[in-house]
């Protein structure tokens, strides 16, 4: 199963992306868990030095932005495999 | 009189209490509701309107990288802290980039100082307040406002480097690959960023060659000289006092925000499924707006006048070239994150601002001339430390301290204090204050508010003193001063652990 979390202290841009991530997990069918990590001291353990931060399997994928459906769709197919 | 004897004595009391009452209330109202029009039709969309869509282009269209890379534990200091105080600027437009990127330089990156410095200015010289403060209080105030910030930026950091360098020293060692990231600007994506600042600058900047009228014309509309008239009544001011009244140009402006934000969020908040045409009526909306509000419209008895200063065809031009670019120079992805992130500014801020504008105008009923007078309004320690202490323990959404702040000045607050105020409030909030001591610790956030107490008392009085029309001998010395106090501090400090040093170049 796929880890996934969403880094943000709350912001609606954090809202967004974990919006946007339920999207395309049910879109894709996957098994997945989502956690949010609000903690900003977390933030930094990742390599994150902006909201909202997507964390794929401990791995930062992107930061400081919203991806696209299409983006996100390709980092967790690329986990998969 | 028979009639008269049916009241009882303490029942026309409670009759006169109750029509006081309800006078008030209905004064407050007023009040507040003209604050709010006023507000919405004259200073907002010519200045707002613009720094909105500038703070969206700068959070999506600046990678953080070109600043980030030299944030990092190798970097000189040299180059550090003045990266620290350009990402503050550039990159932290909200809360949300500045908690995690402070974080970060603090555990990963530059260290301590630098981490402060950006922490310090990032509130106090982001895009939105600066250009409001311009437009309603003064470009004086608000070049006071970004210089003694950065200049008093670099100064905390410092200190609060040399006090706890023993920290910094042992702090983990972490590799730079944070801070290694490279990245570049497209160069259509600069130009657009800088001809959205032209907008900004075309619109506001009192340039006598754009007030200039290019040619008028006359509409024999002379139903709007009632309308207006009409306005005026419904929302009485008093010039003397600084209040606005609506005009007619004023209300096509609000109800232009209206259709905005209507189109806005059918098209924008809905767009990472999709650009749609809605997001185009926006867009067209928001450069239409623009446009009427750099026209002058005078309504007269027999007819409408309407003069089309230089400032018109500026908006038109820039206008024009930023659609174009919008649609055809910029990728999908860049236009999409930048309508995105103007409007989410828009979404958070706005609704805020509303409610404070209309508050602000309650409650200037409420507060005596002679109270702001006595307290702040000349230029003294104790004027400026009370702004400083307001600023601290009031909390209020970003730019509602901007009214708030004009509201003092109209009552009588010399502009030092102001200052002190202005600086303090953005920059210091009990929240603000508890997330910094997740970050850093108690005993850093404690010693970190007490610099920022005494810089801001500090601002205020120089640019207070300056206002006075102080010489620059004497603002000079008080800068001298401070110095003198920085650098007996730090001699102190170095005494007491010169064992290690962390030398700030």
């Amino acid at each position: 199963m796929l880890s996934i979390k969403i880094l943000g202290s709350g912001c609606p841009n954090c809202k967004k992306l974990e919006q946007i991530t339920h999207n395309v997990i049910e879109q894709l069918g996957v098994q997945a868990e989502v956690i949010k990590v609000t903690d900003p001291t977390k933030f930094a353990e990742y390599g994150a030095m902006a909201t909202p931060g997507l964390v794929i399997n401990e791995k930062l994928c992107c930061s400081g932005r919203i991806p696209s459906p299409t983006e996100i769709n390709s980092y967790i197919t690329s986990a998969l495999s | 009189m028979s009639s008269t004897n049916t009241f009882s004595y303490p029942n026309i009391i409670k009759g006169y209490l109750i029509t006081m009452i309800l006078d008030f209330s209905i004064d407050l109202l007023h009040s507040g509701l003209g604050n709010l029009a006023a507000y919405l039709a004259a200073h907002v969309l010519l200045c707002l309107l613009p720094a909105f869509l500038i703070a969206g282009a700068m959070t999506a269209l600046i990678p953080k990288e070109t600043i980030t890379r030299f944030l990092g534990r190798s970097t000189p200091k040299i180059i550090s802290y003045p990266a620290s105080a350009a990402a503050g600027f550039l990159l932290a437009v909200c809360s949300c980039t500045v908690i995690p990127l402070f974080a970060g330089i603090y555990k990963k990156g530059a260290g301590l100082g630098p981490a402060i410095t950006f922490l310090f200015v990032a509130p106090a010289v982001n895009i939105l307040a600066l250009s409001y403060t311009g437009t309603v209080i003064g470009f004086d105030l608000a070049i006071a406002r970004f210089v003694l910030s950065i200049s008093f930026g670099f100064g905390i950091g410092i200190l609060m480097a040399f006090i706890f360098h023993k920290d910094d020293a042992e702090h983990d060692q972490a590799t730079d690959a944070m801070f290694a990231g490279q990245a570049s600007m497209r160069r259509p994506v600069v130009i657009f960023l800088l001809l959205l600042v032209a907008l900004l600058v075309v619109g506001t900047f009192q340039i006598d060659f754009l007030k200039q009228t290019i040619f008028q014309i006359n509409l024999p509309f002379n139903s709007i000289n009632h309308y207006e008239e009409f306005l005026f009544k419904l929302v009485p001011f008093d010039p003397t006092k600084g209040e606005e009244g609506v005009t007619a140009q004023g209300t096509l402006l609000i109800f232009m925000l209206i259709l905005i934000g209507i189109s806005s969020w059918k098209g924008i908040e809905s767009i990472f499924d999709g650009f749609n045409t809605w997001t185009w009526i926006s867009v067209t909306l928001v450069g239409l707006t623009l446009l009427i509000a750099s026209i002058i419209i005078n309504p007269h008895v027999g007819g409408l006048n309407i003069l089309f200063p230089g400032k018109f065809f500026g908006v038109l031009l820039i206008n024009l070239l930023l659609g174009w670019m919008l649609k055809t120079q910029l990728t999908e992805d860049e236009s999409r994150d930048f309508l995105w992130e103007s409007w989410r500014f828009v979404k958070q801020i706005f609704p805020l601002l509303v409610v404070g504008v209309f508050v602000v105008g309650m409650i200037r009923v409420l507060i005596r001339p002679e109270w702001i007078q006595s307290i702040a309004g000349s230029n003294t320690i104790l004027g400026n430390f009370v702004g400083v202490v307001f600023g601290v323990f009031m909390y209020f959404p970003t730019l509602v301290e901007v009214p708030i702040a004009q509201m003092f000045l109209n009552l009588g607050m010399h502009r030092g204090p102001l200052l002190a105020y202005l600086i303090s409030d953005p920059e210091l909030s009990l929240q603000s204050i508890l997330i910094t001591i997740s970050i850093i610790g108690r005993l850093k956030t404690w010693v970190y508010v007490g610099w920022v107490a005494l810089f801001s008392t500090l601002a205020g009085l120089i640019y207070g003193a300056w206002v006075n029309g102080a010489s620059l001998g004497l603002v000079s010395l008080y800068l001298l001063t401070i110095l003198a106090i920085f650098s007996l501090s730090l001699w102190l400090i170095n005494r007491q652990n010169f064992s290690k040093k962390i030398m700030v170049q």
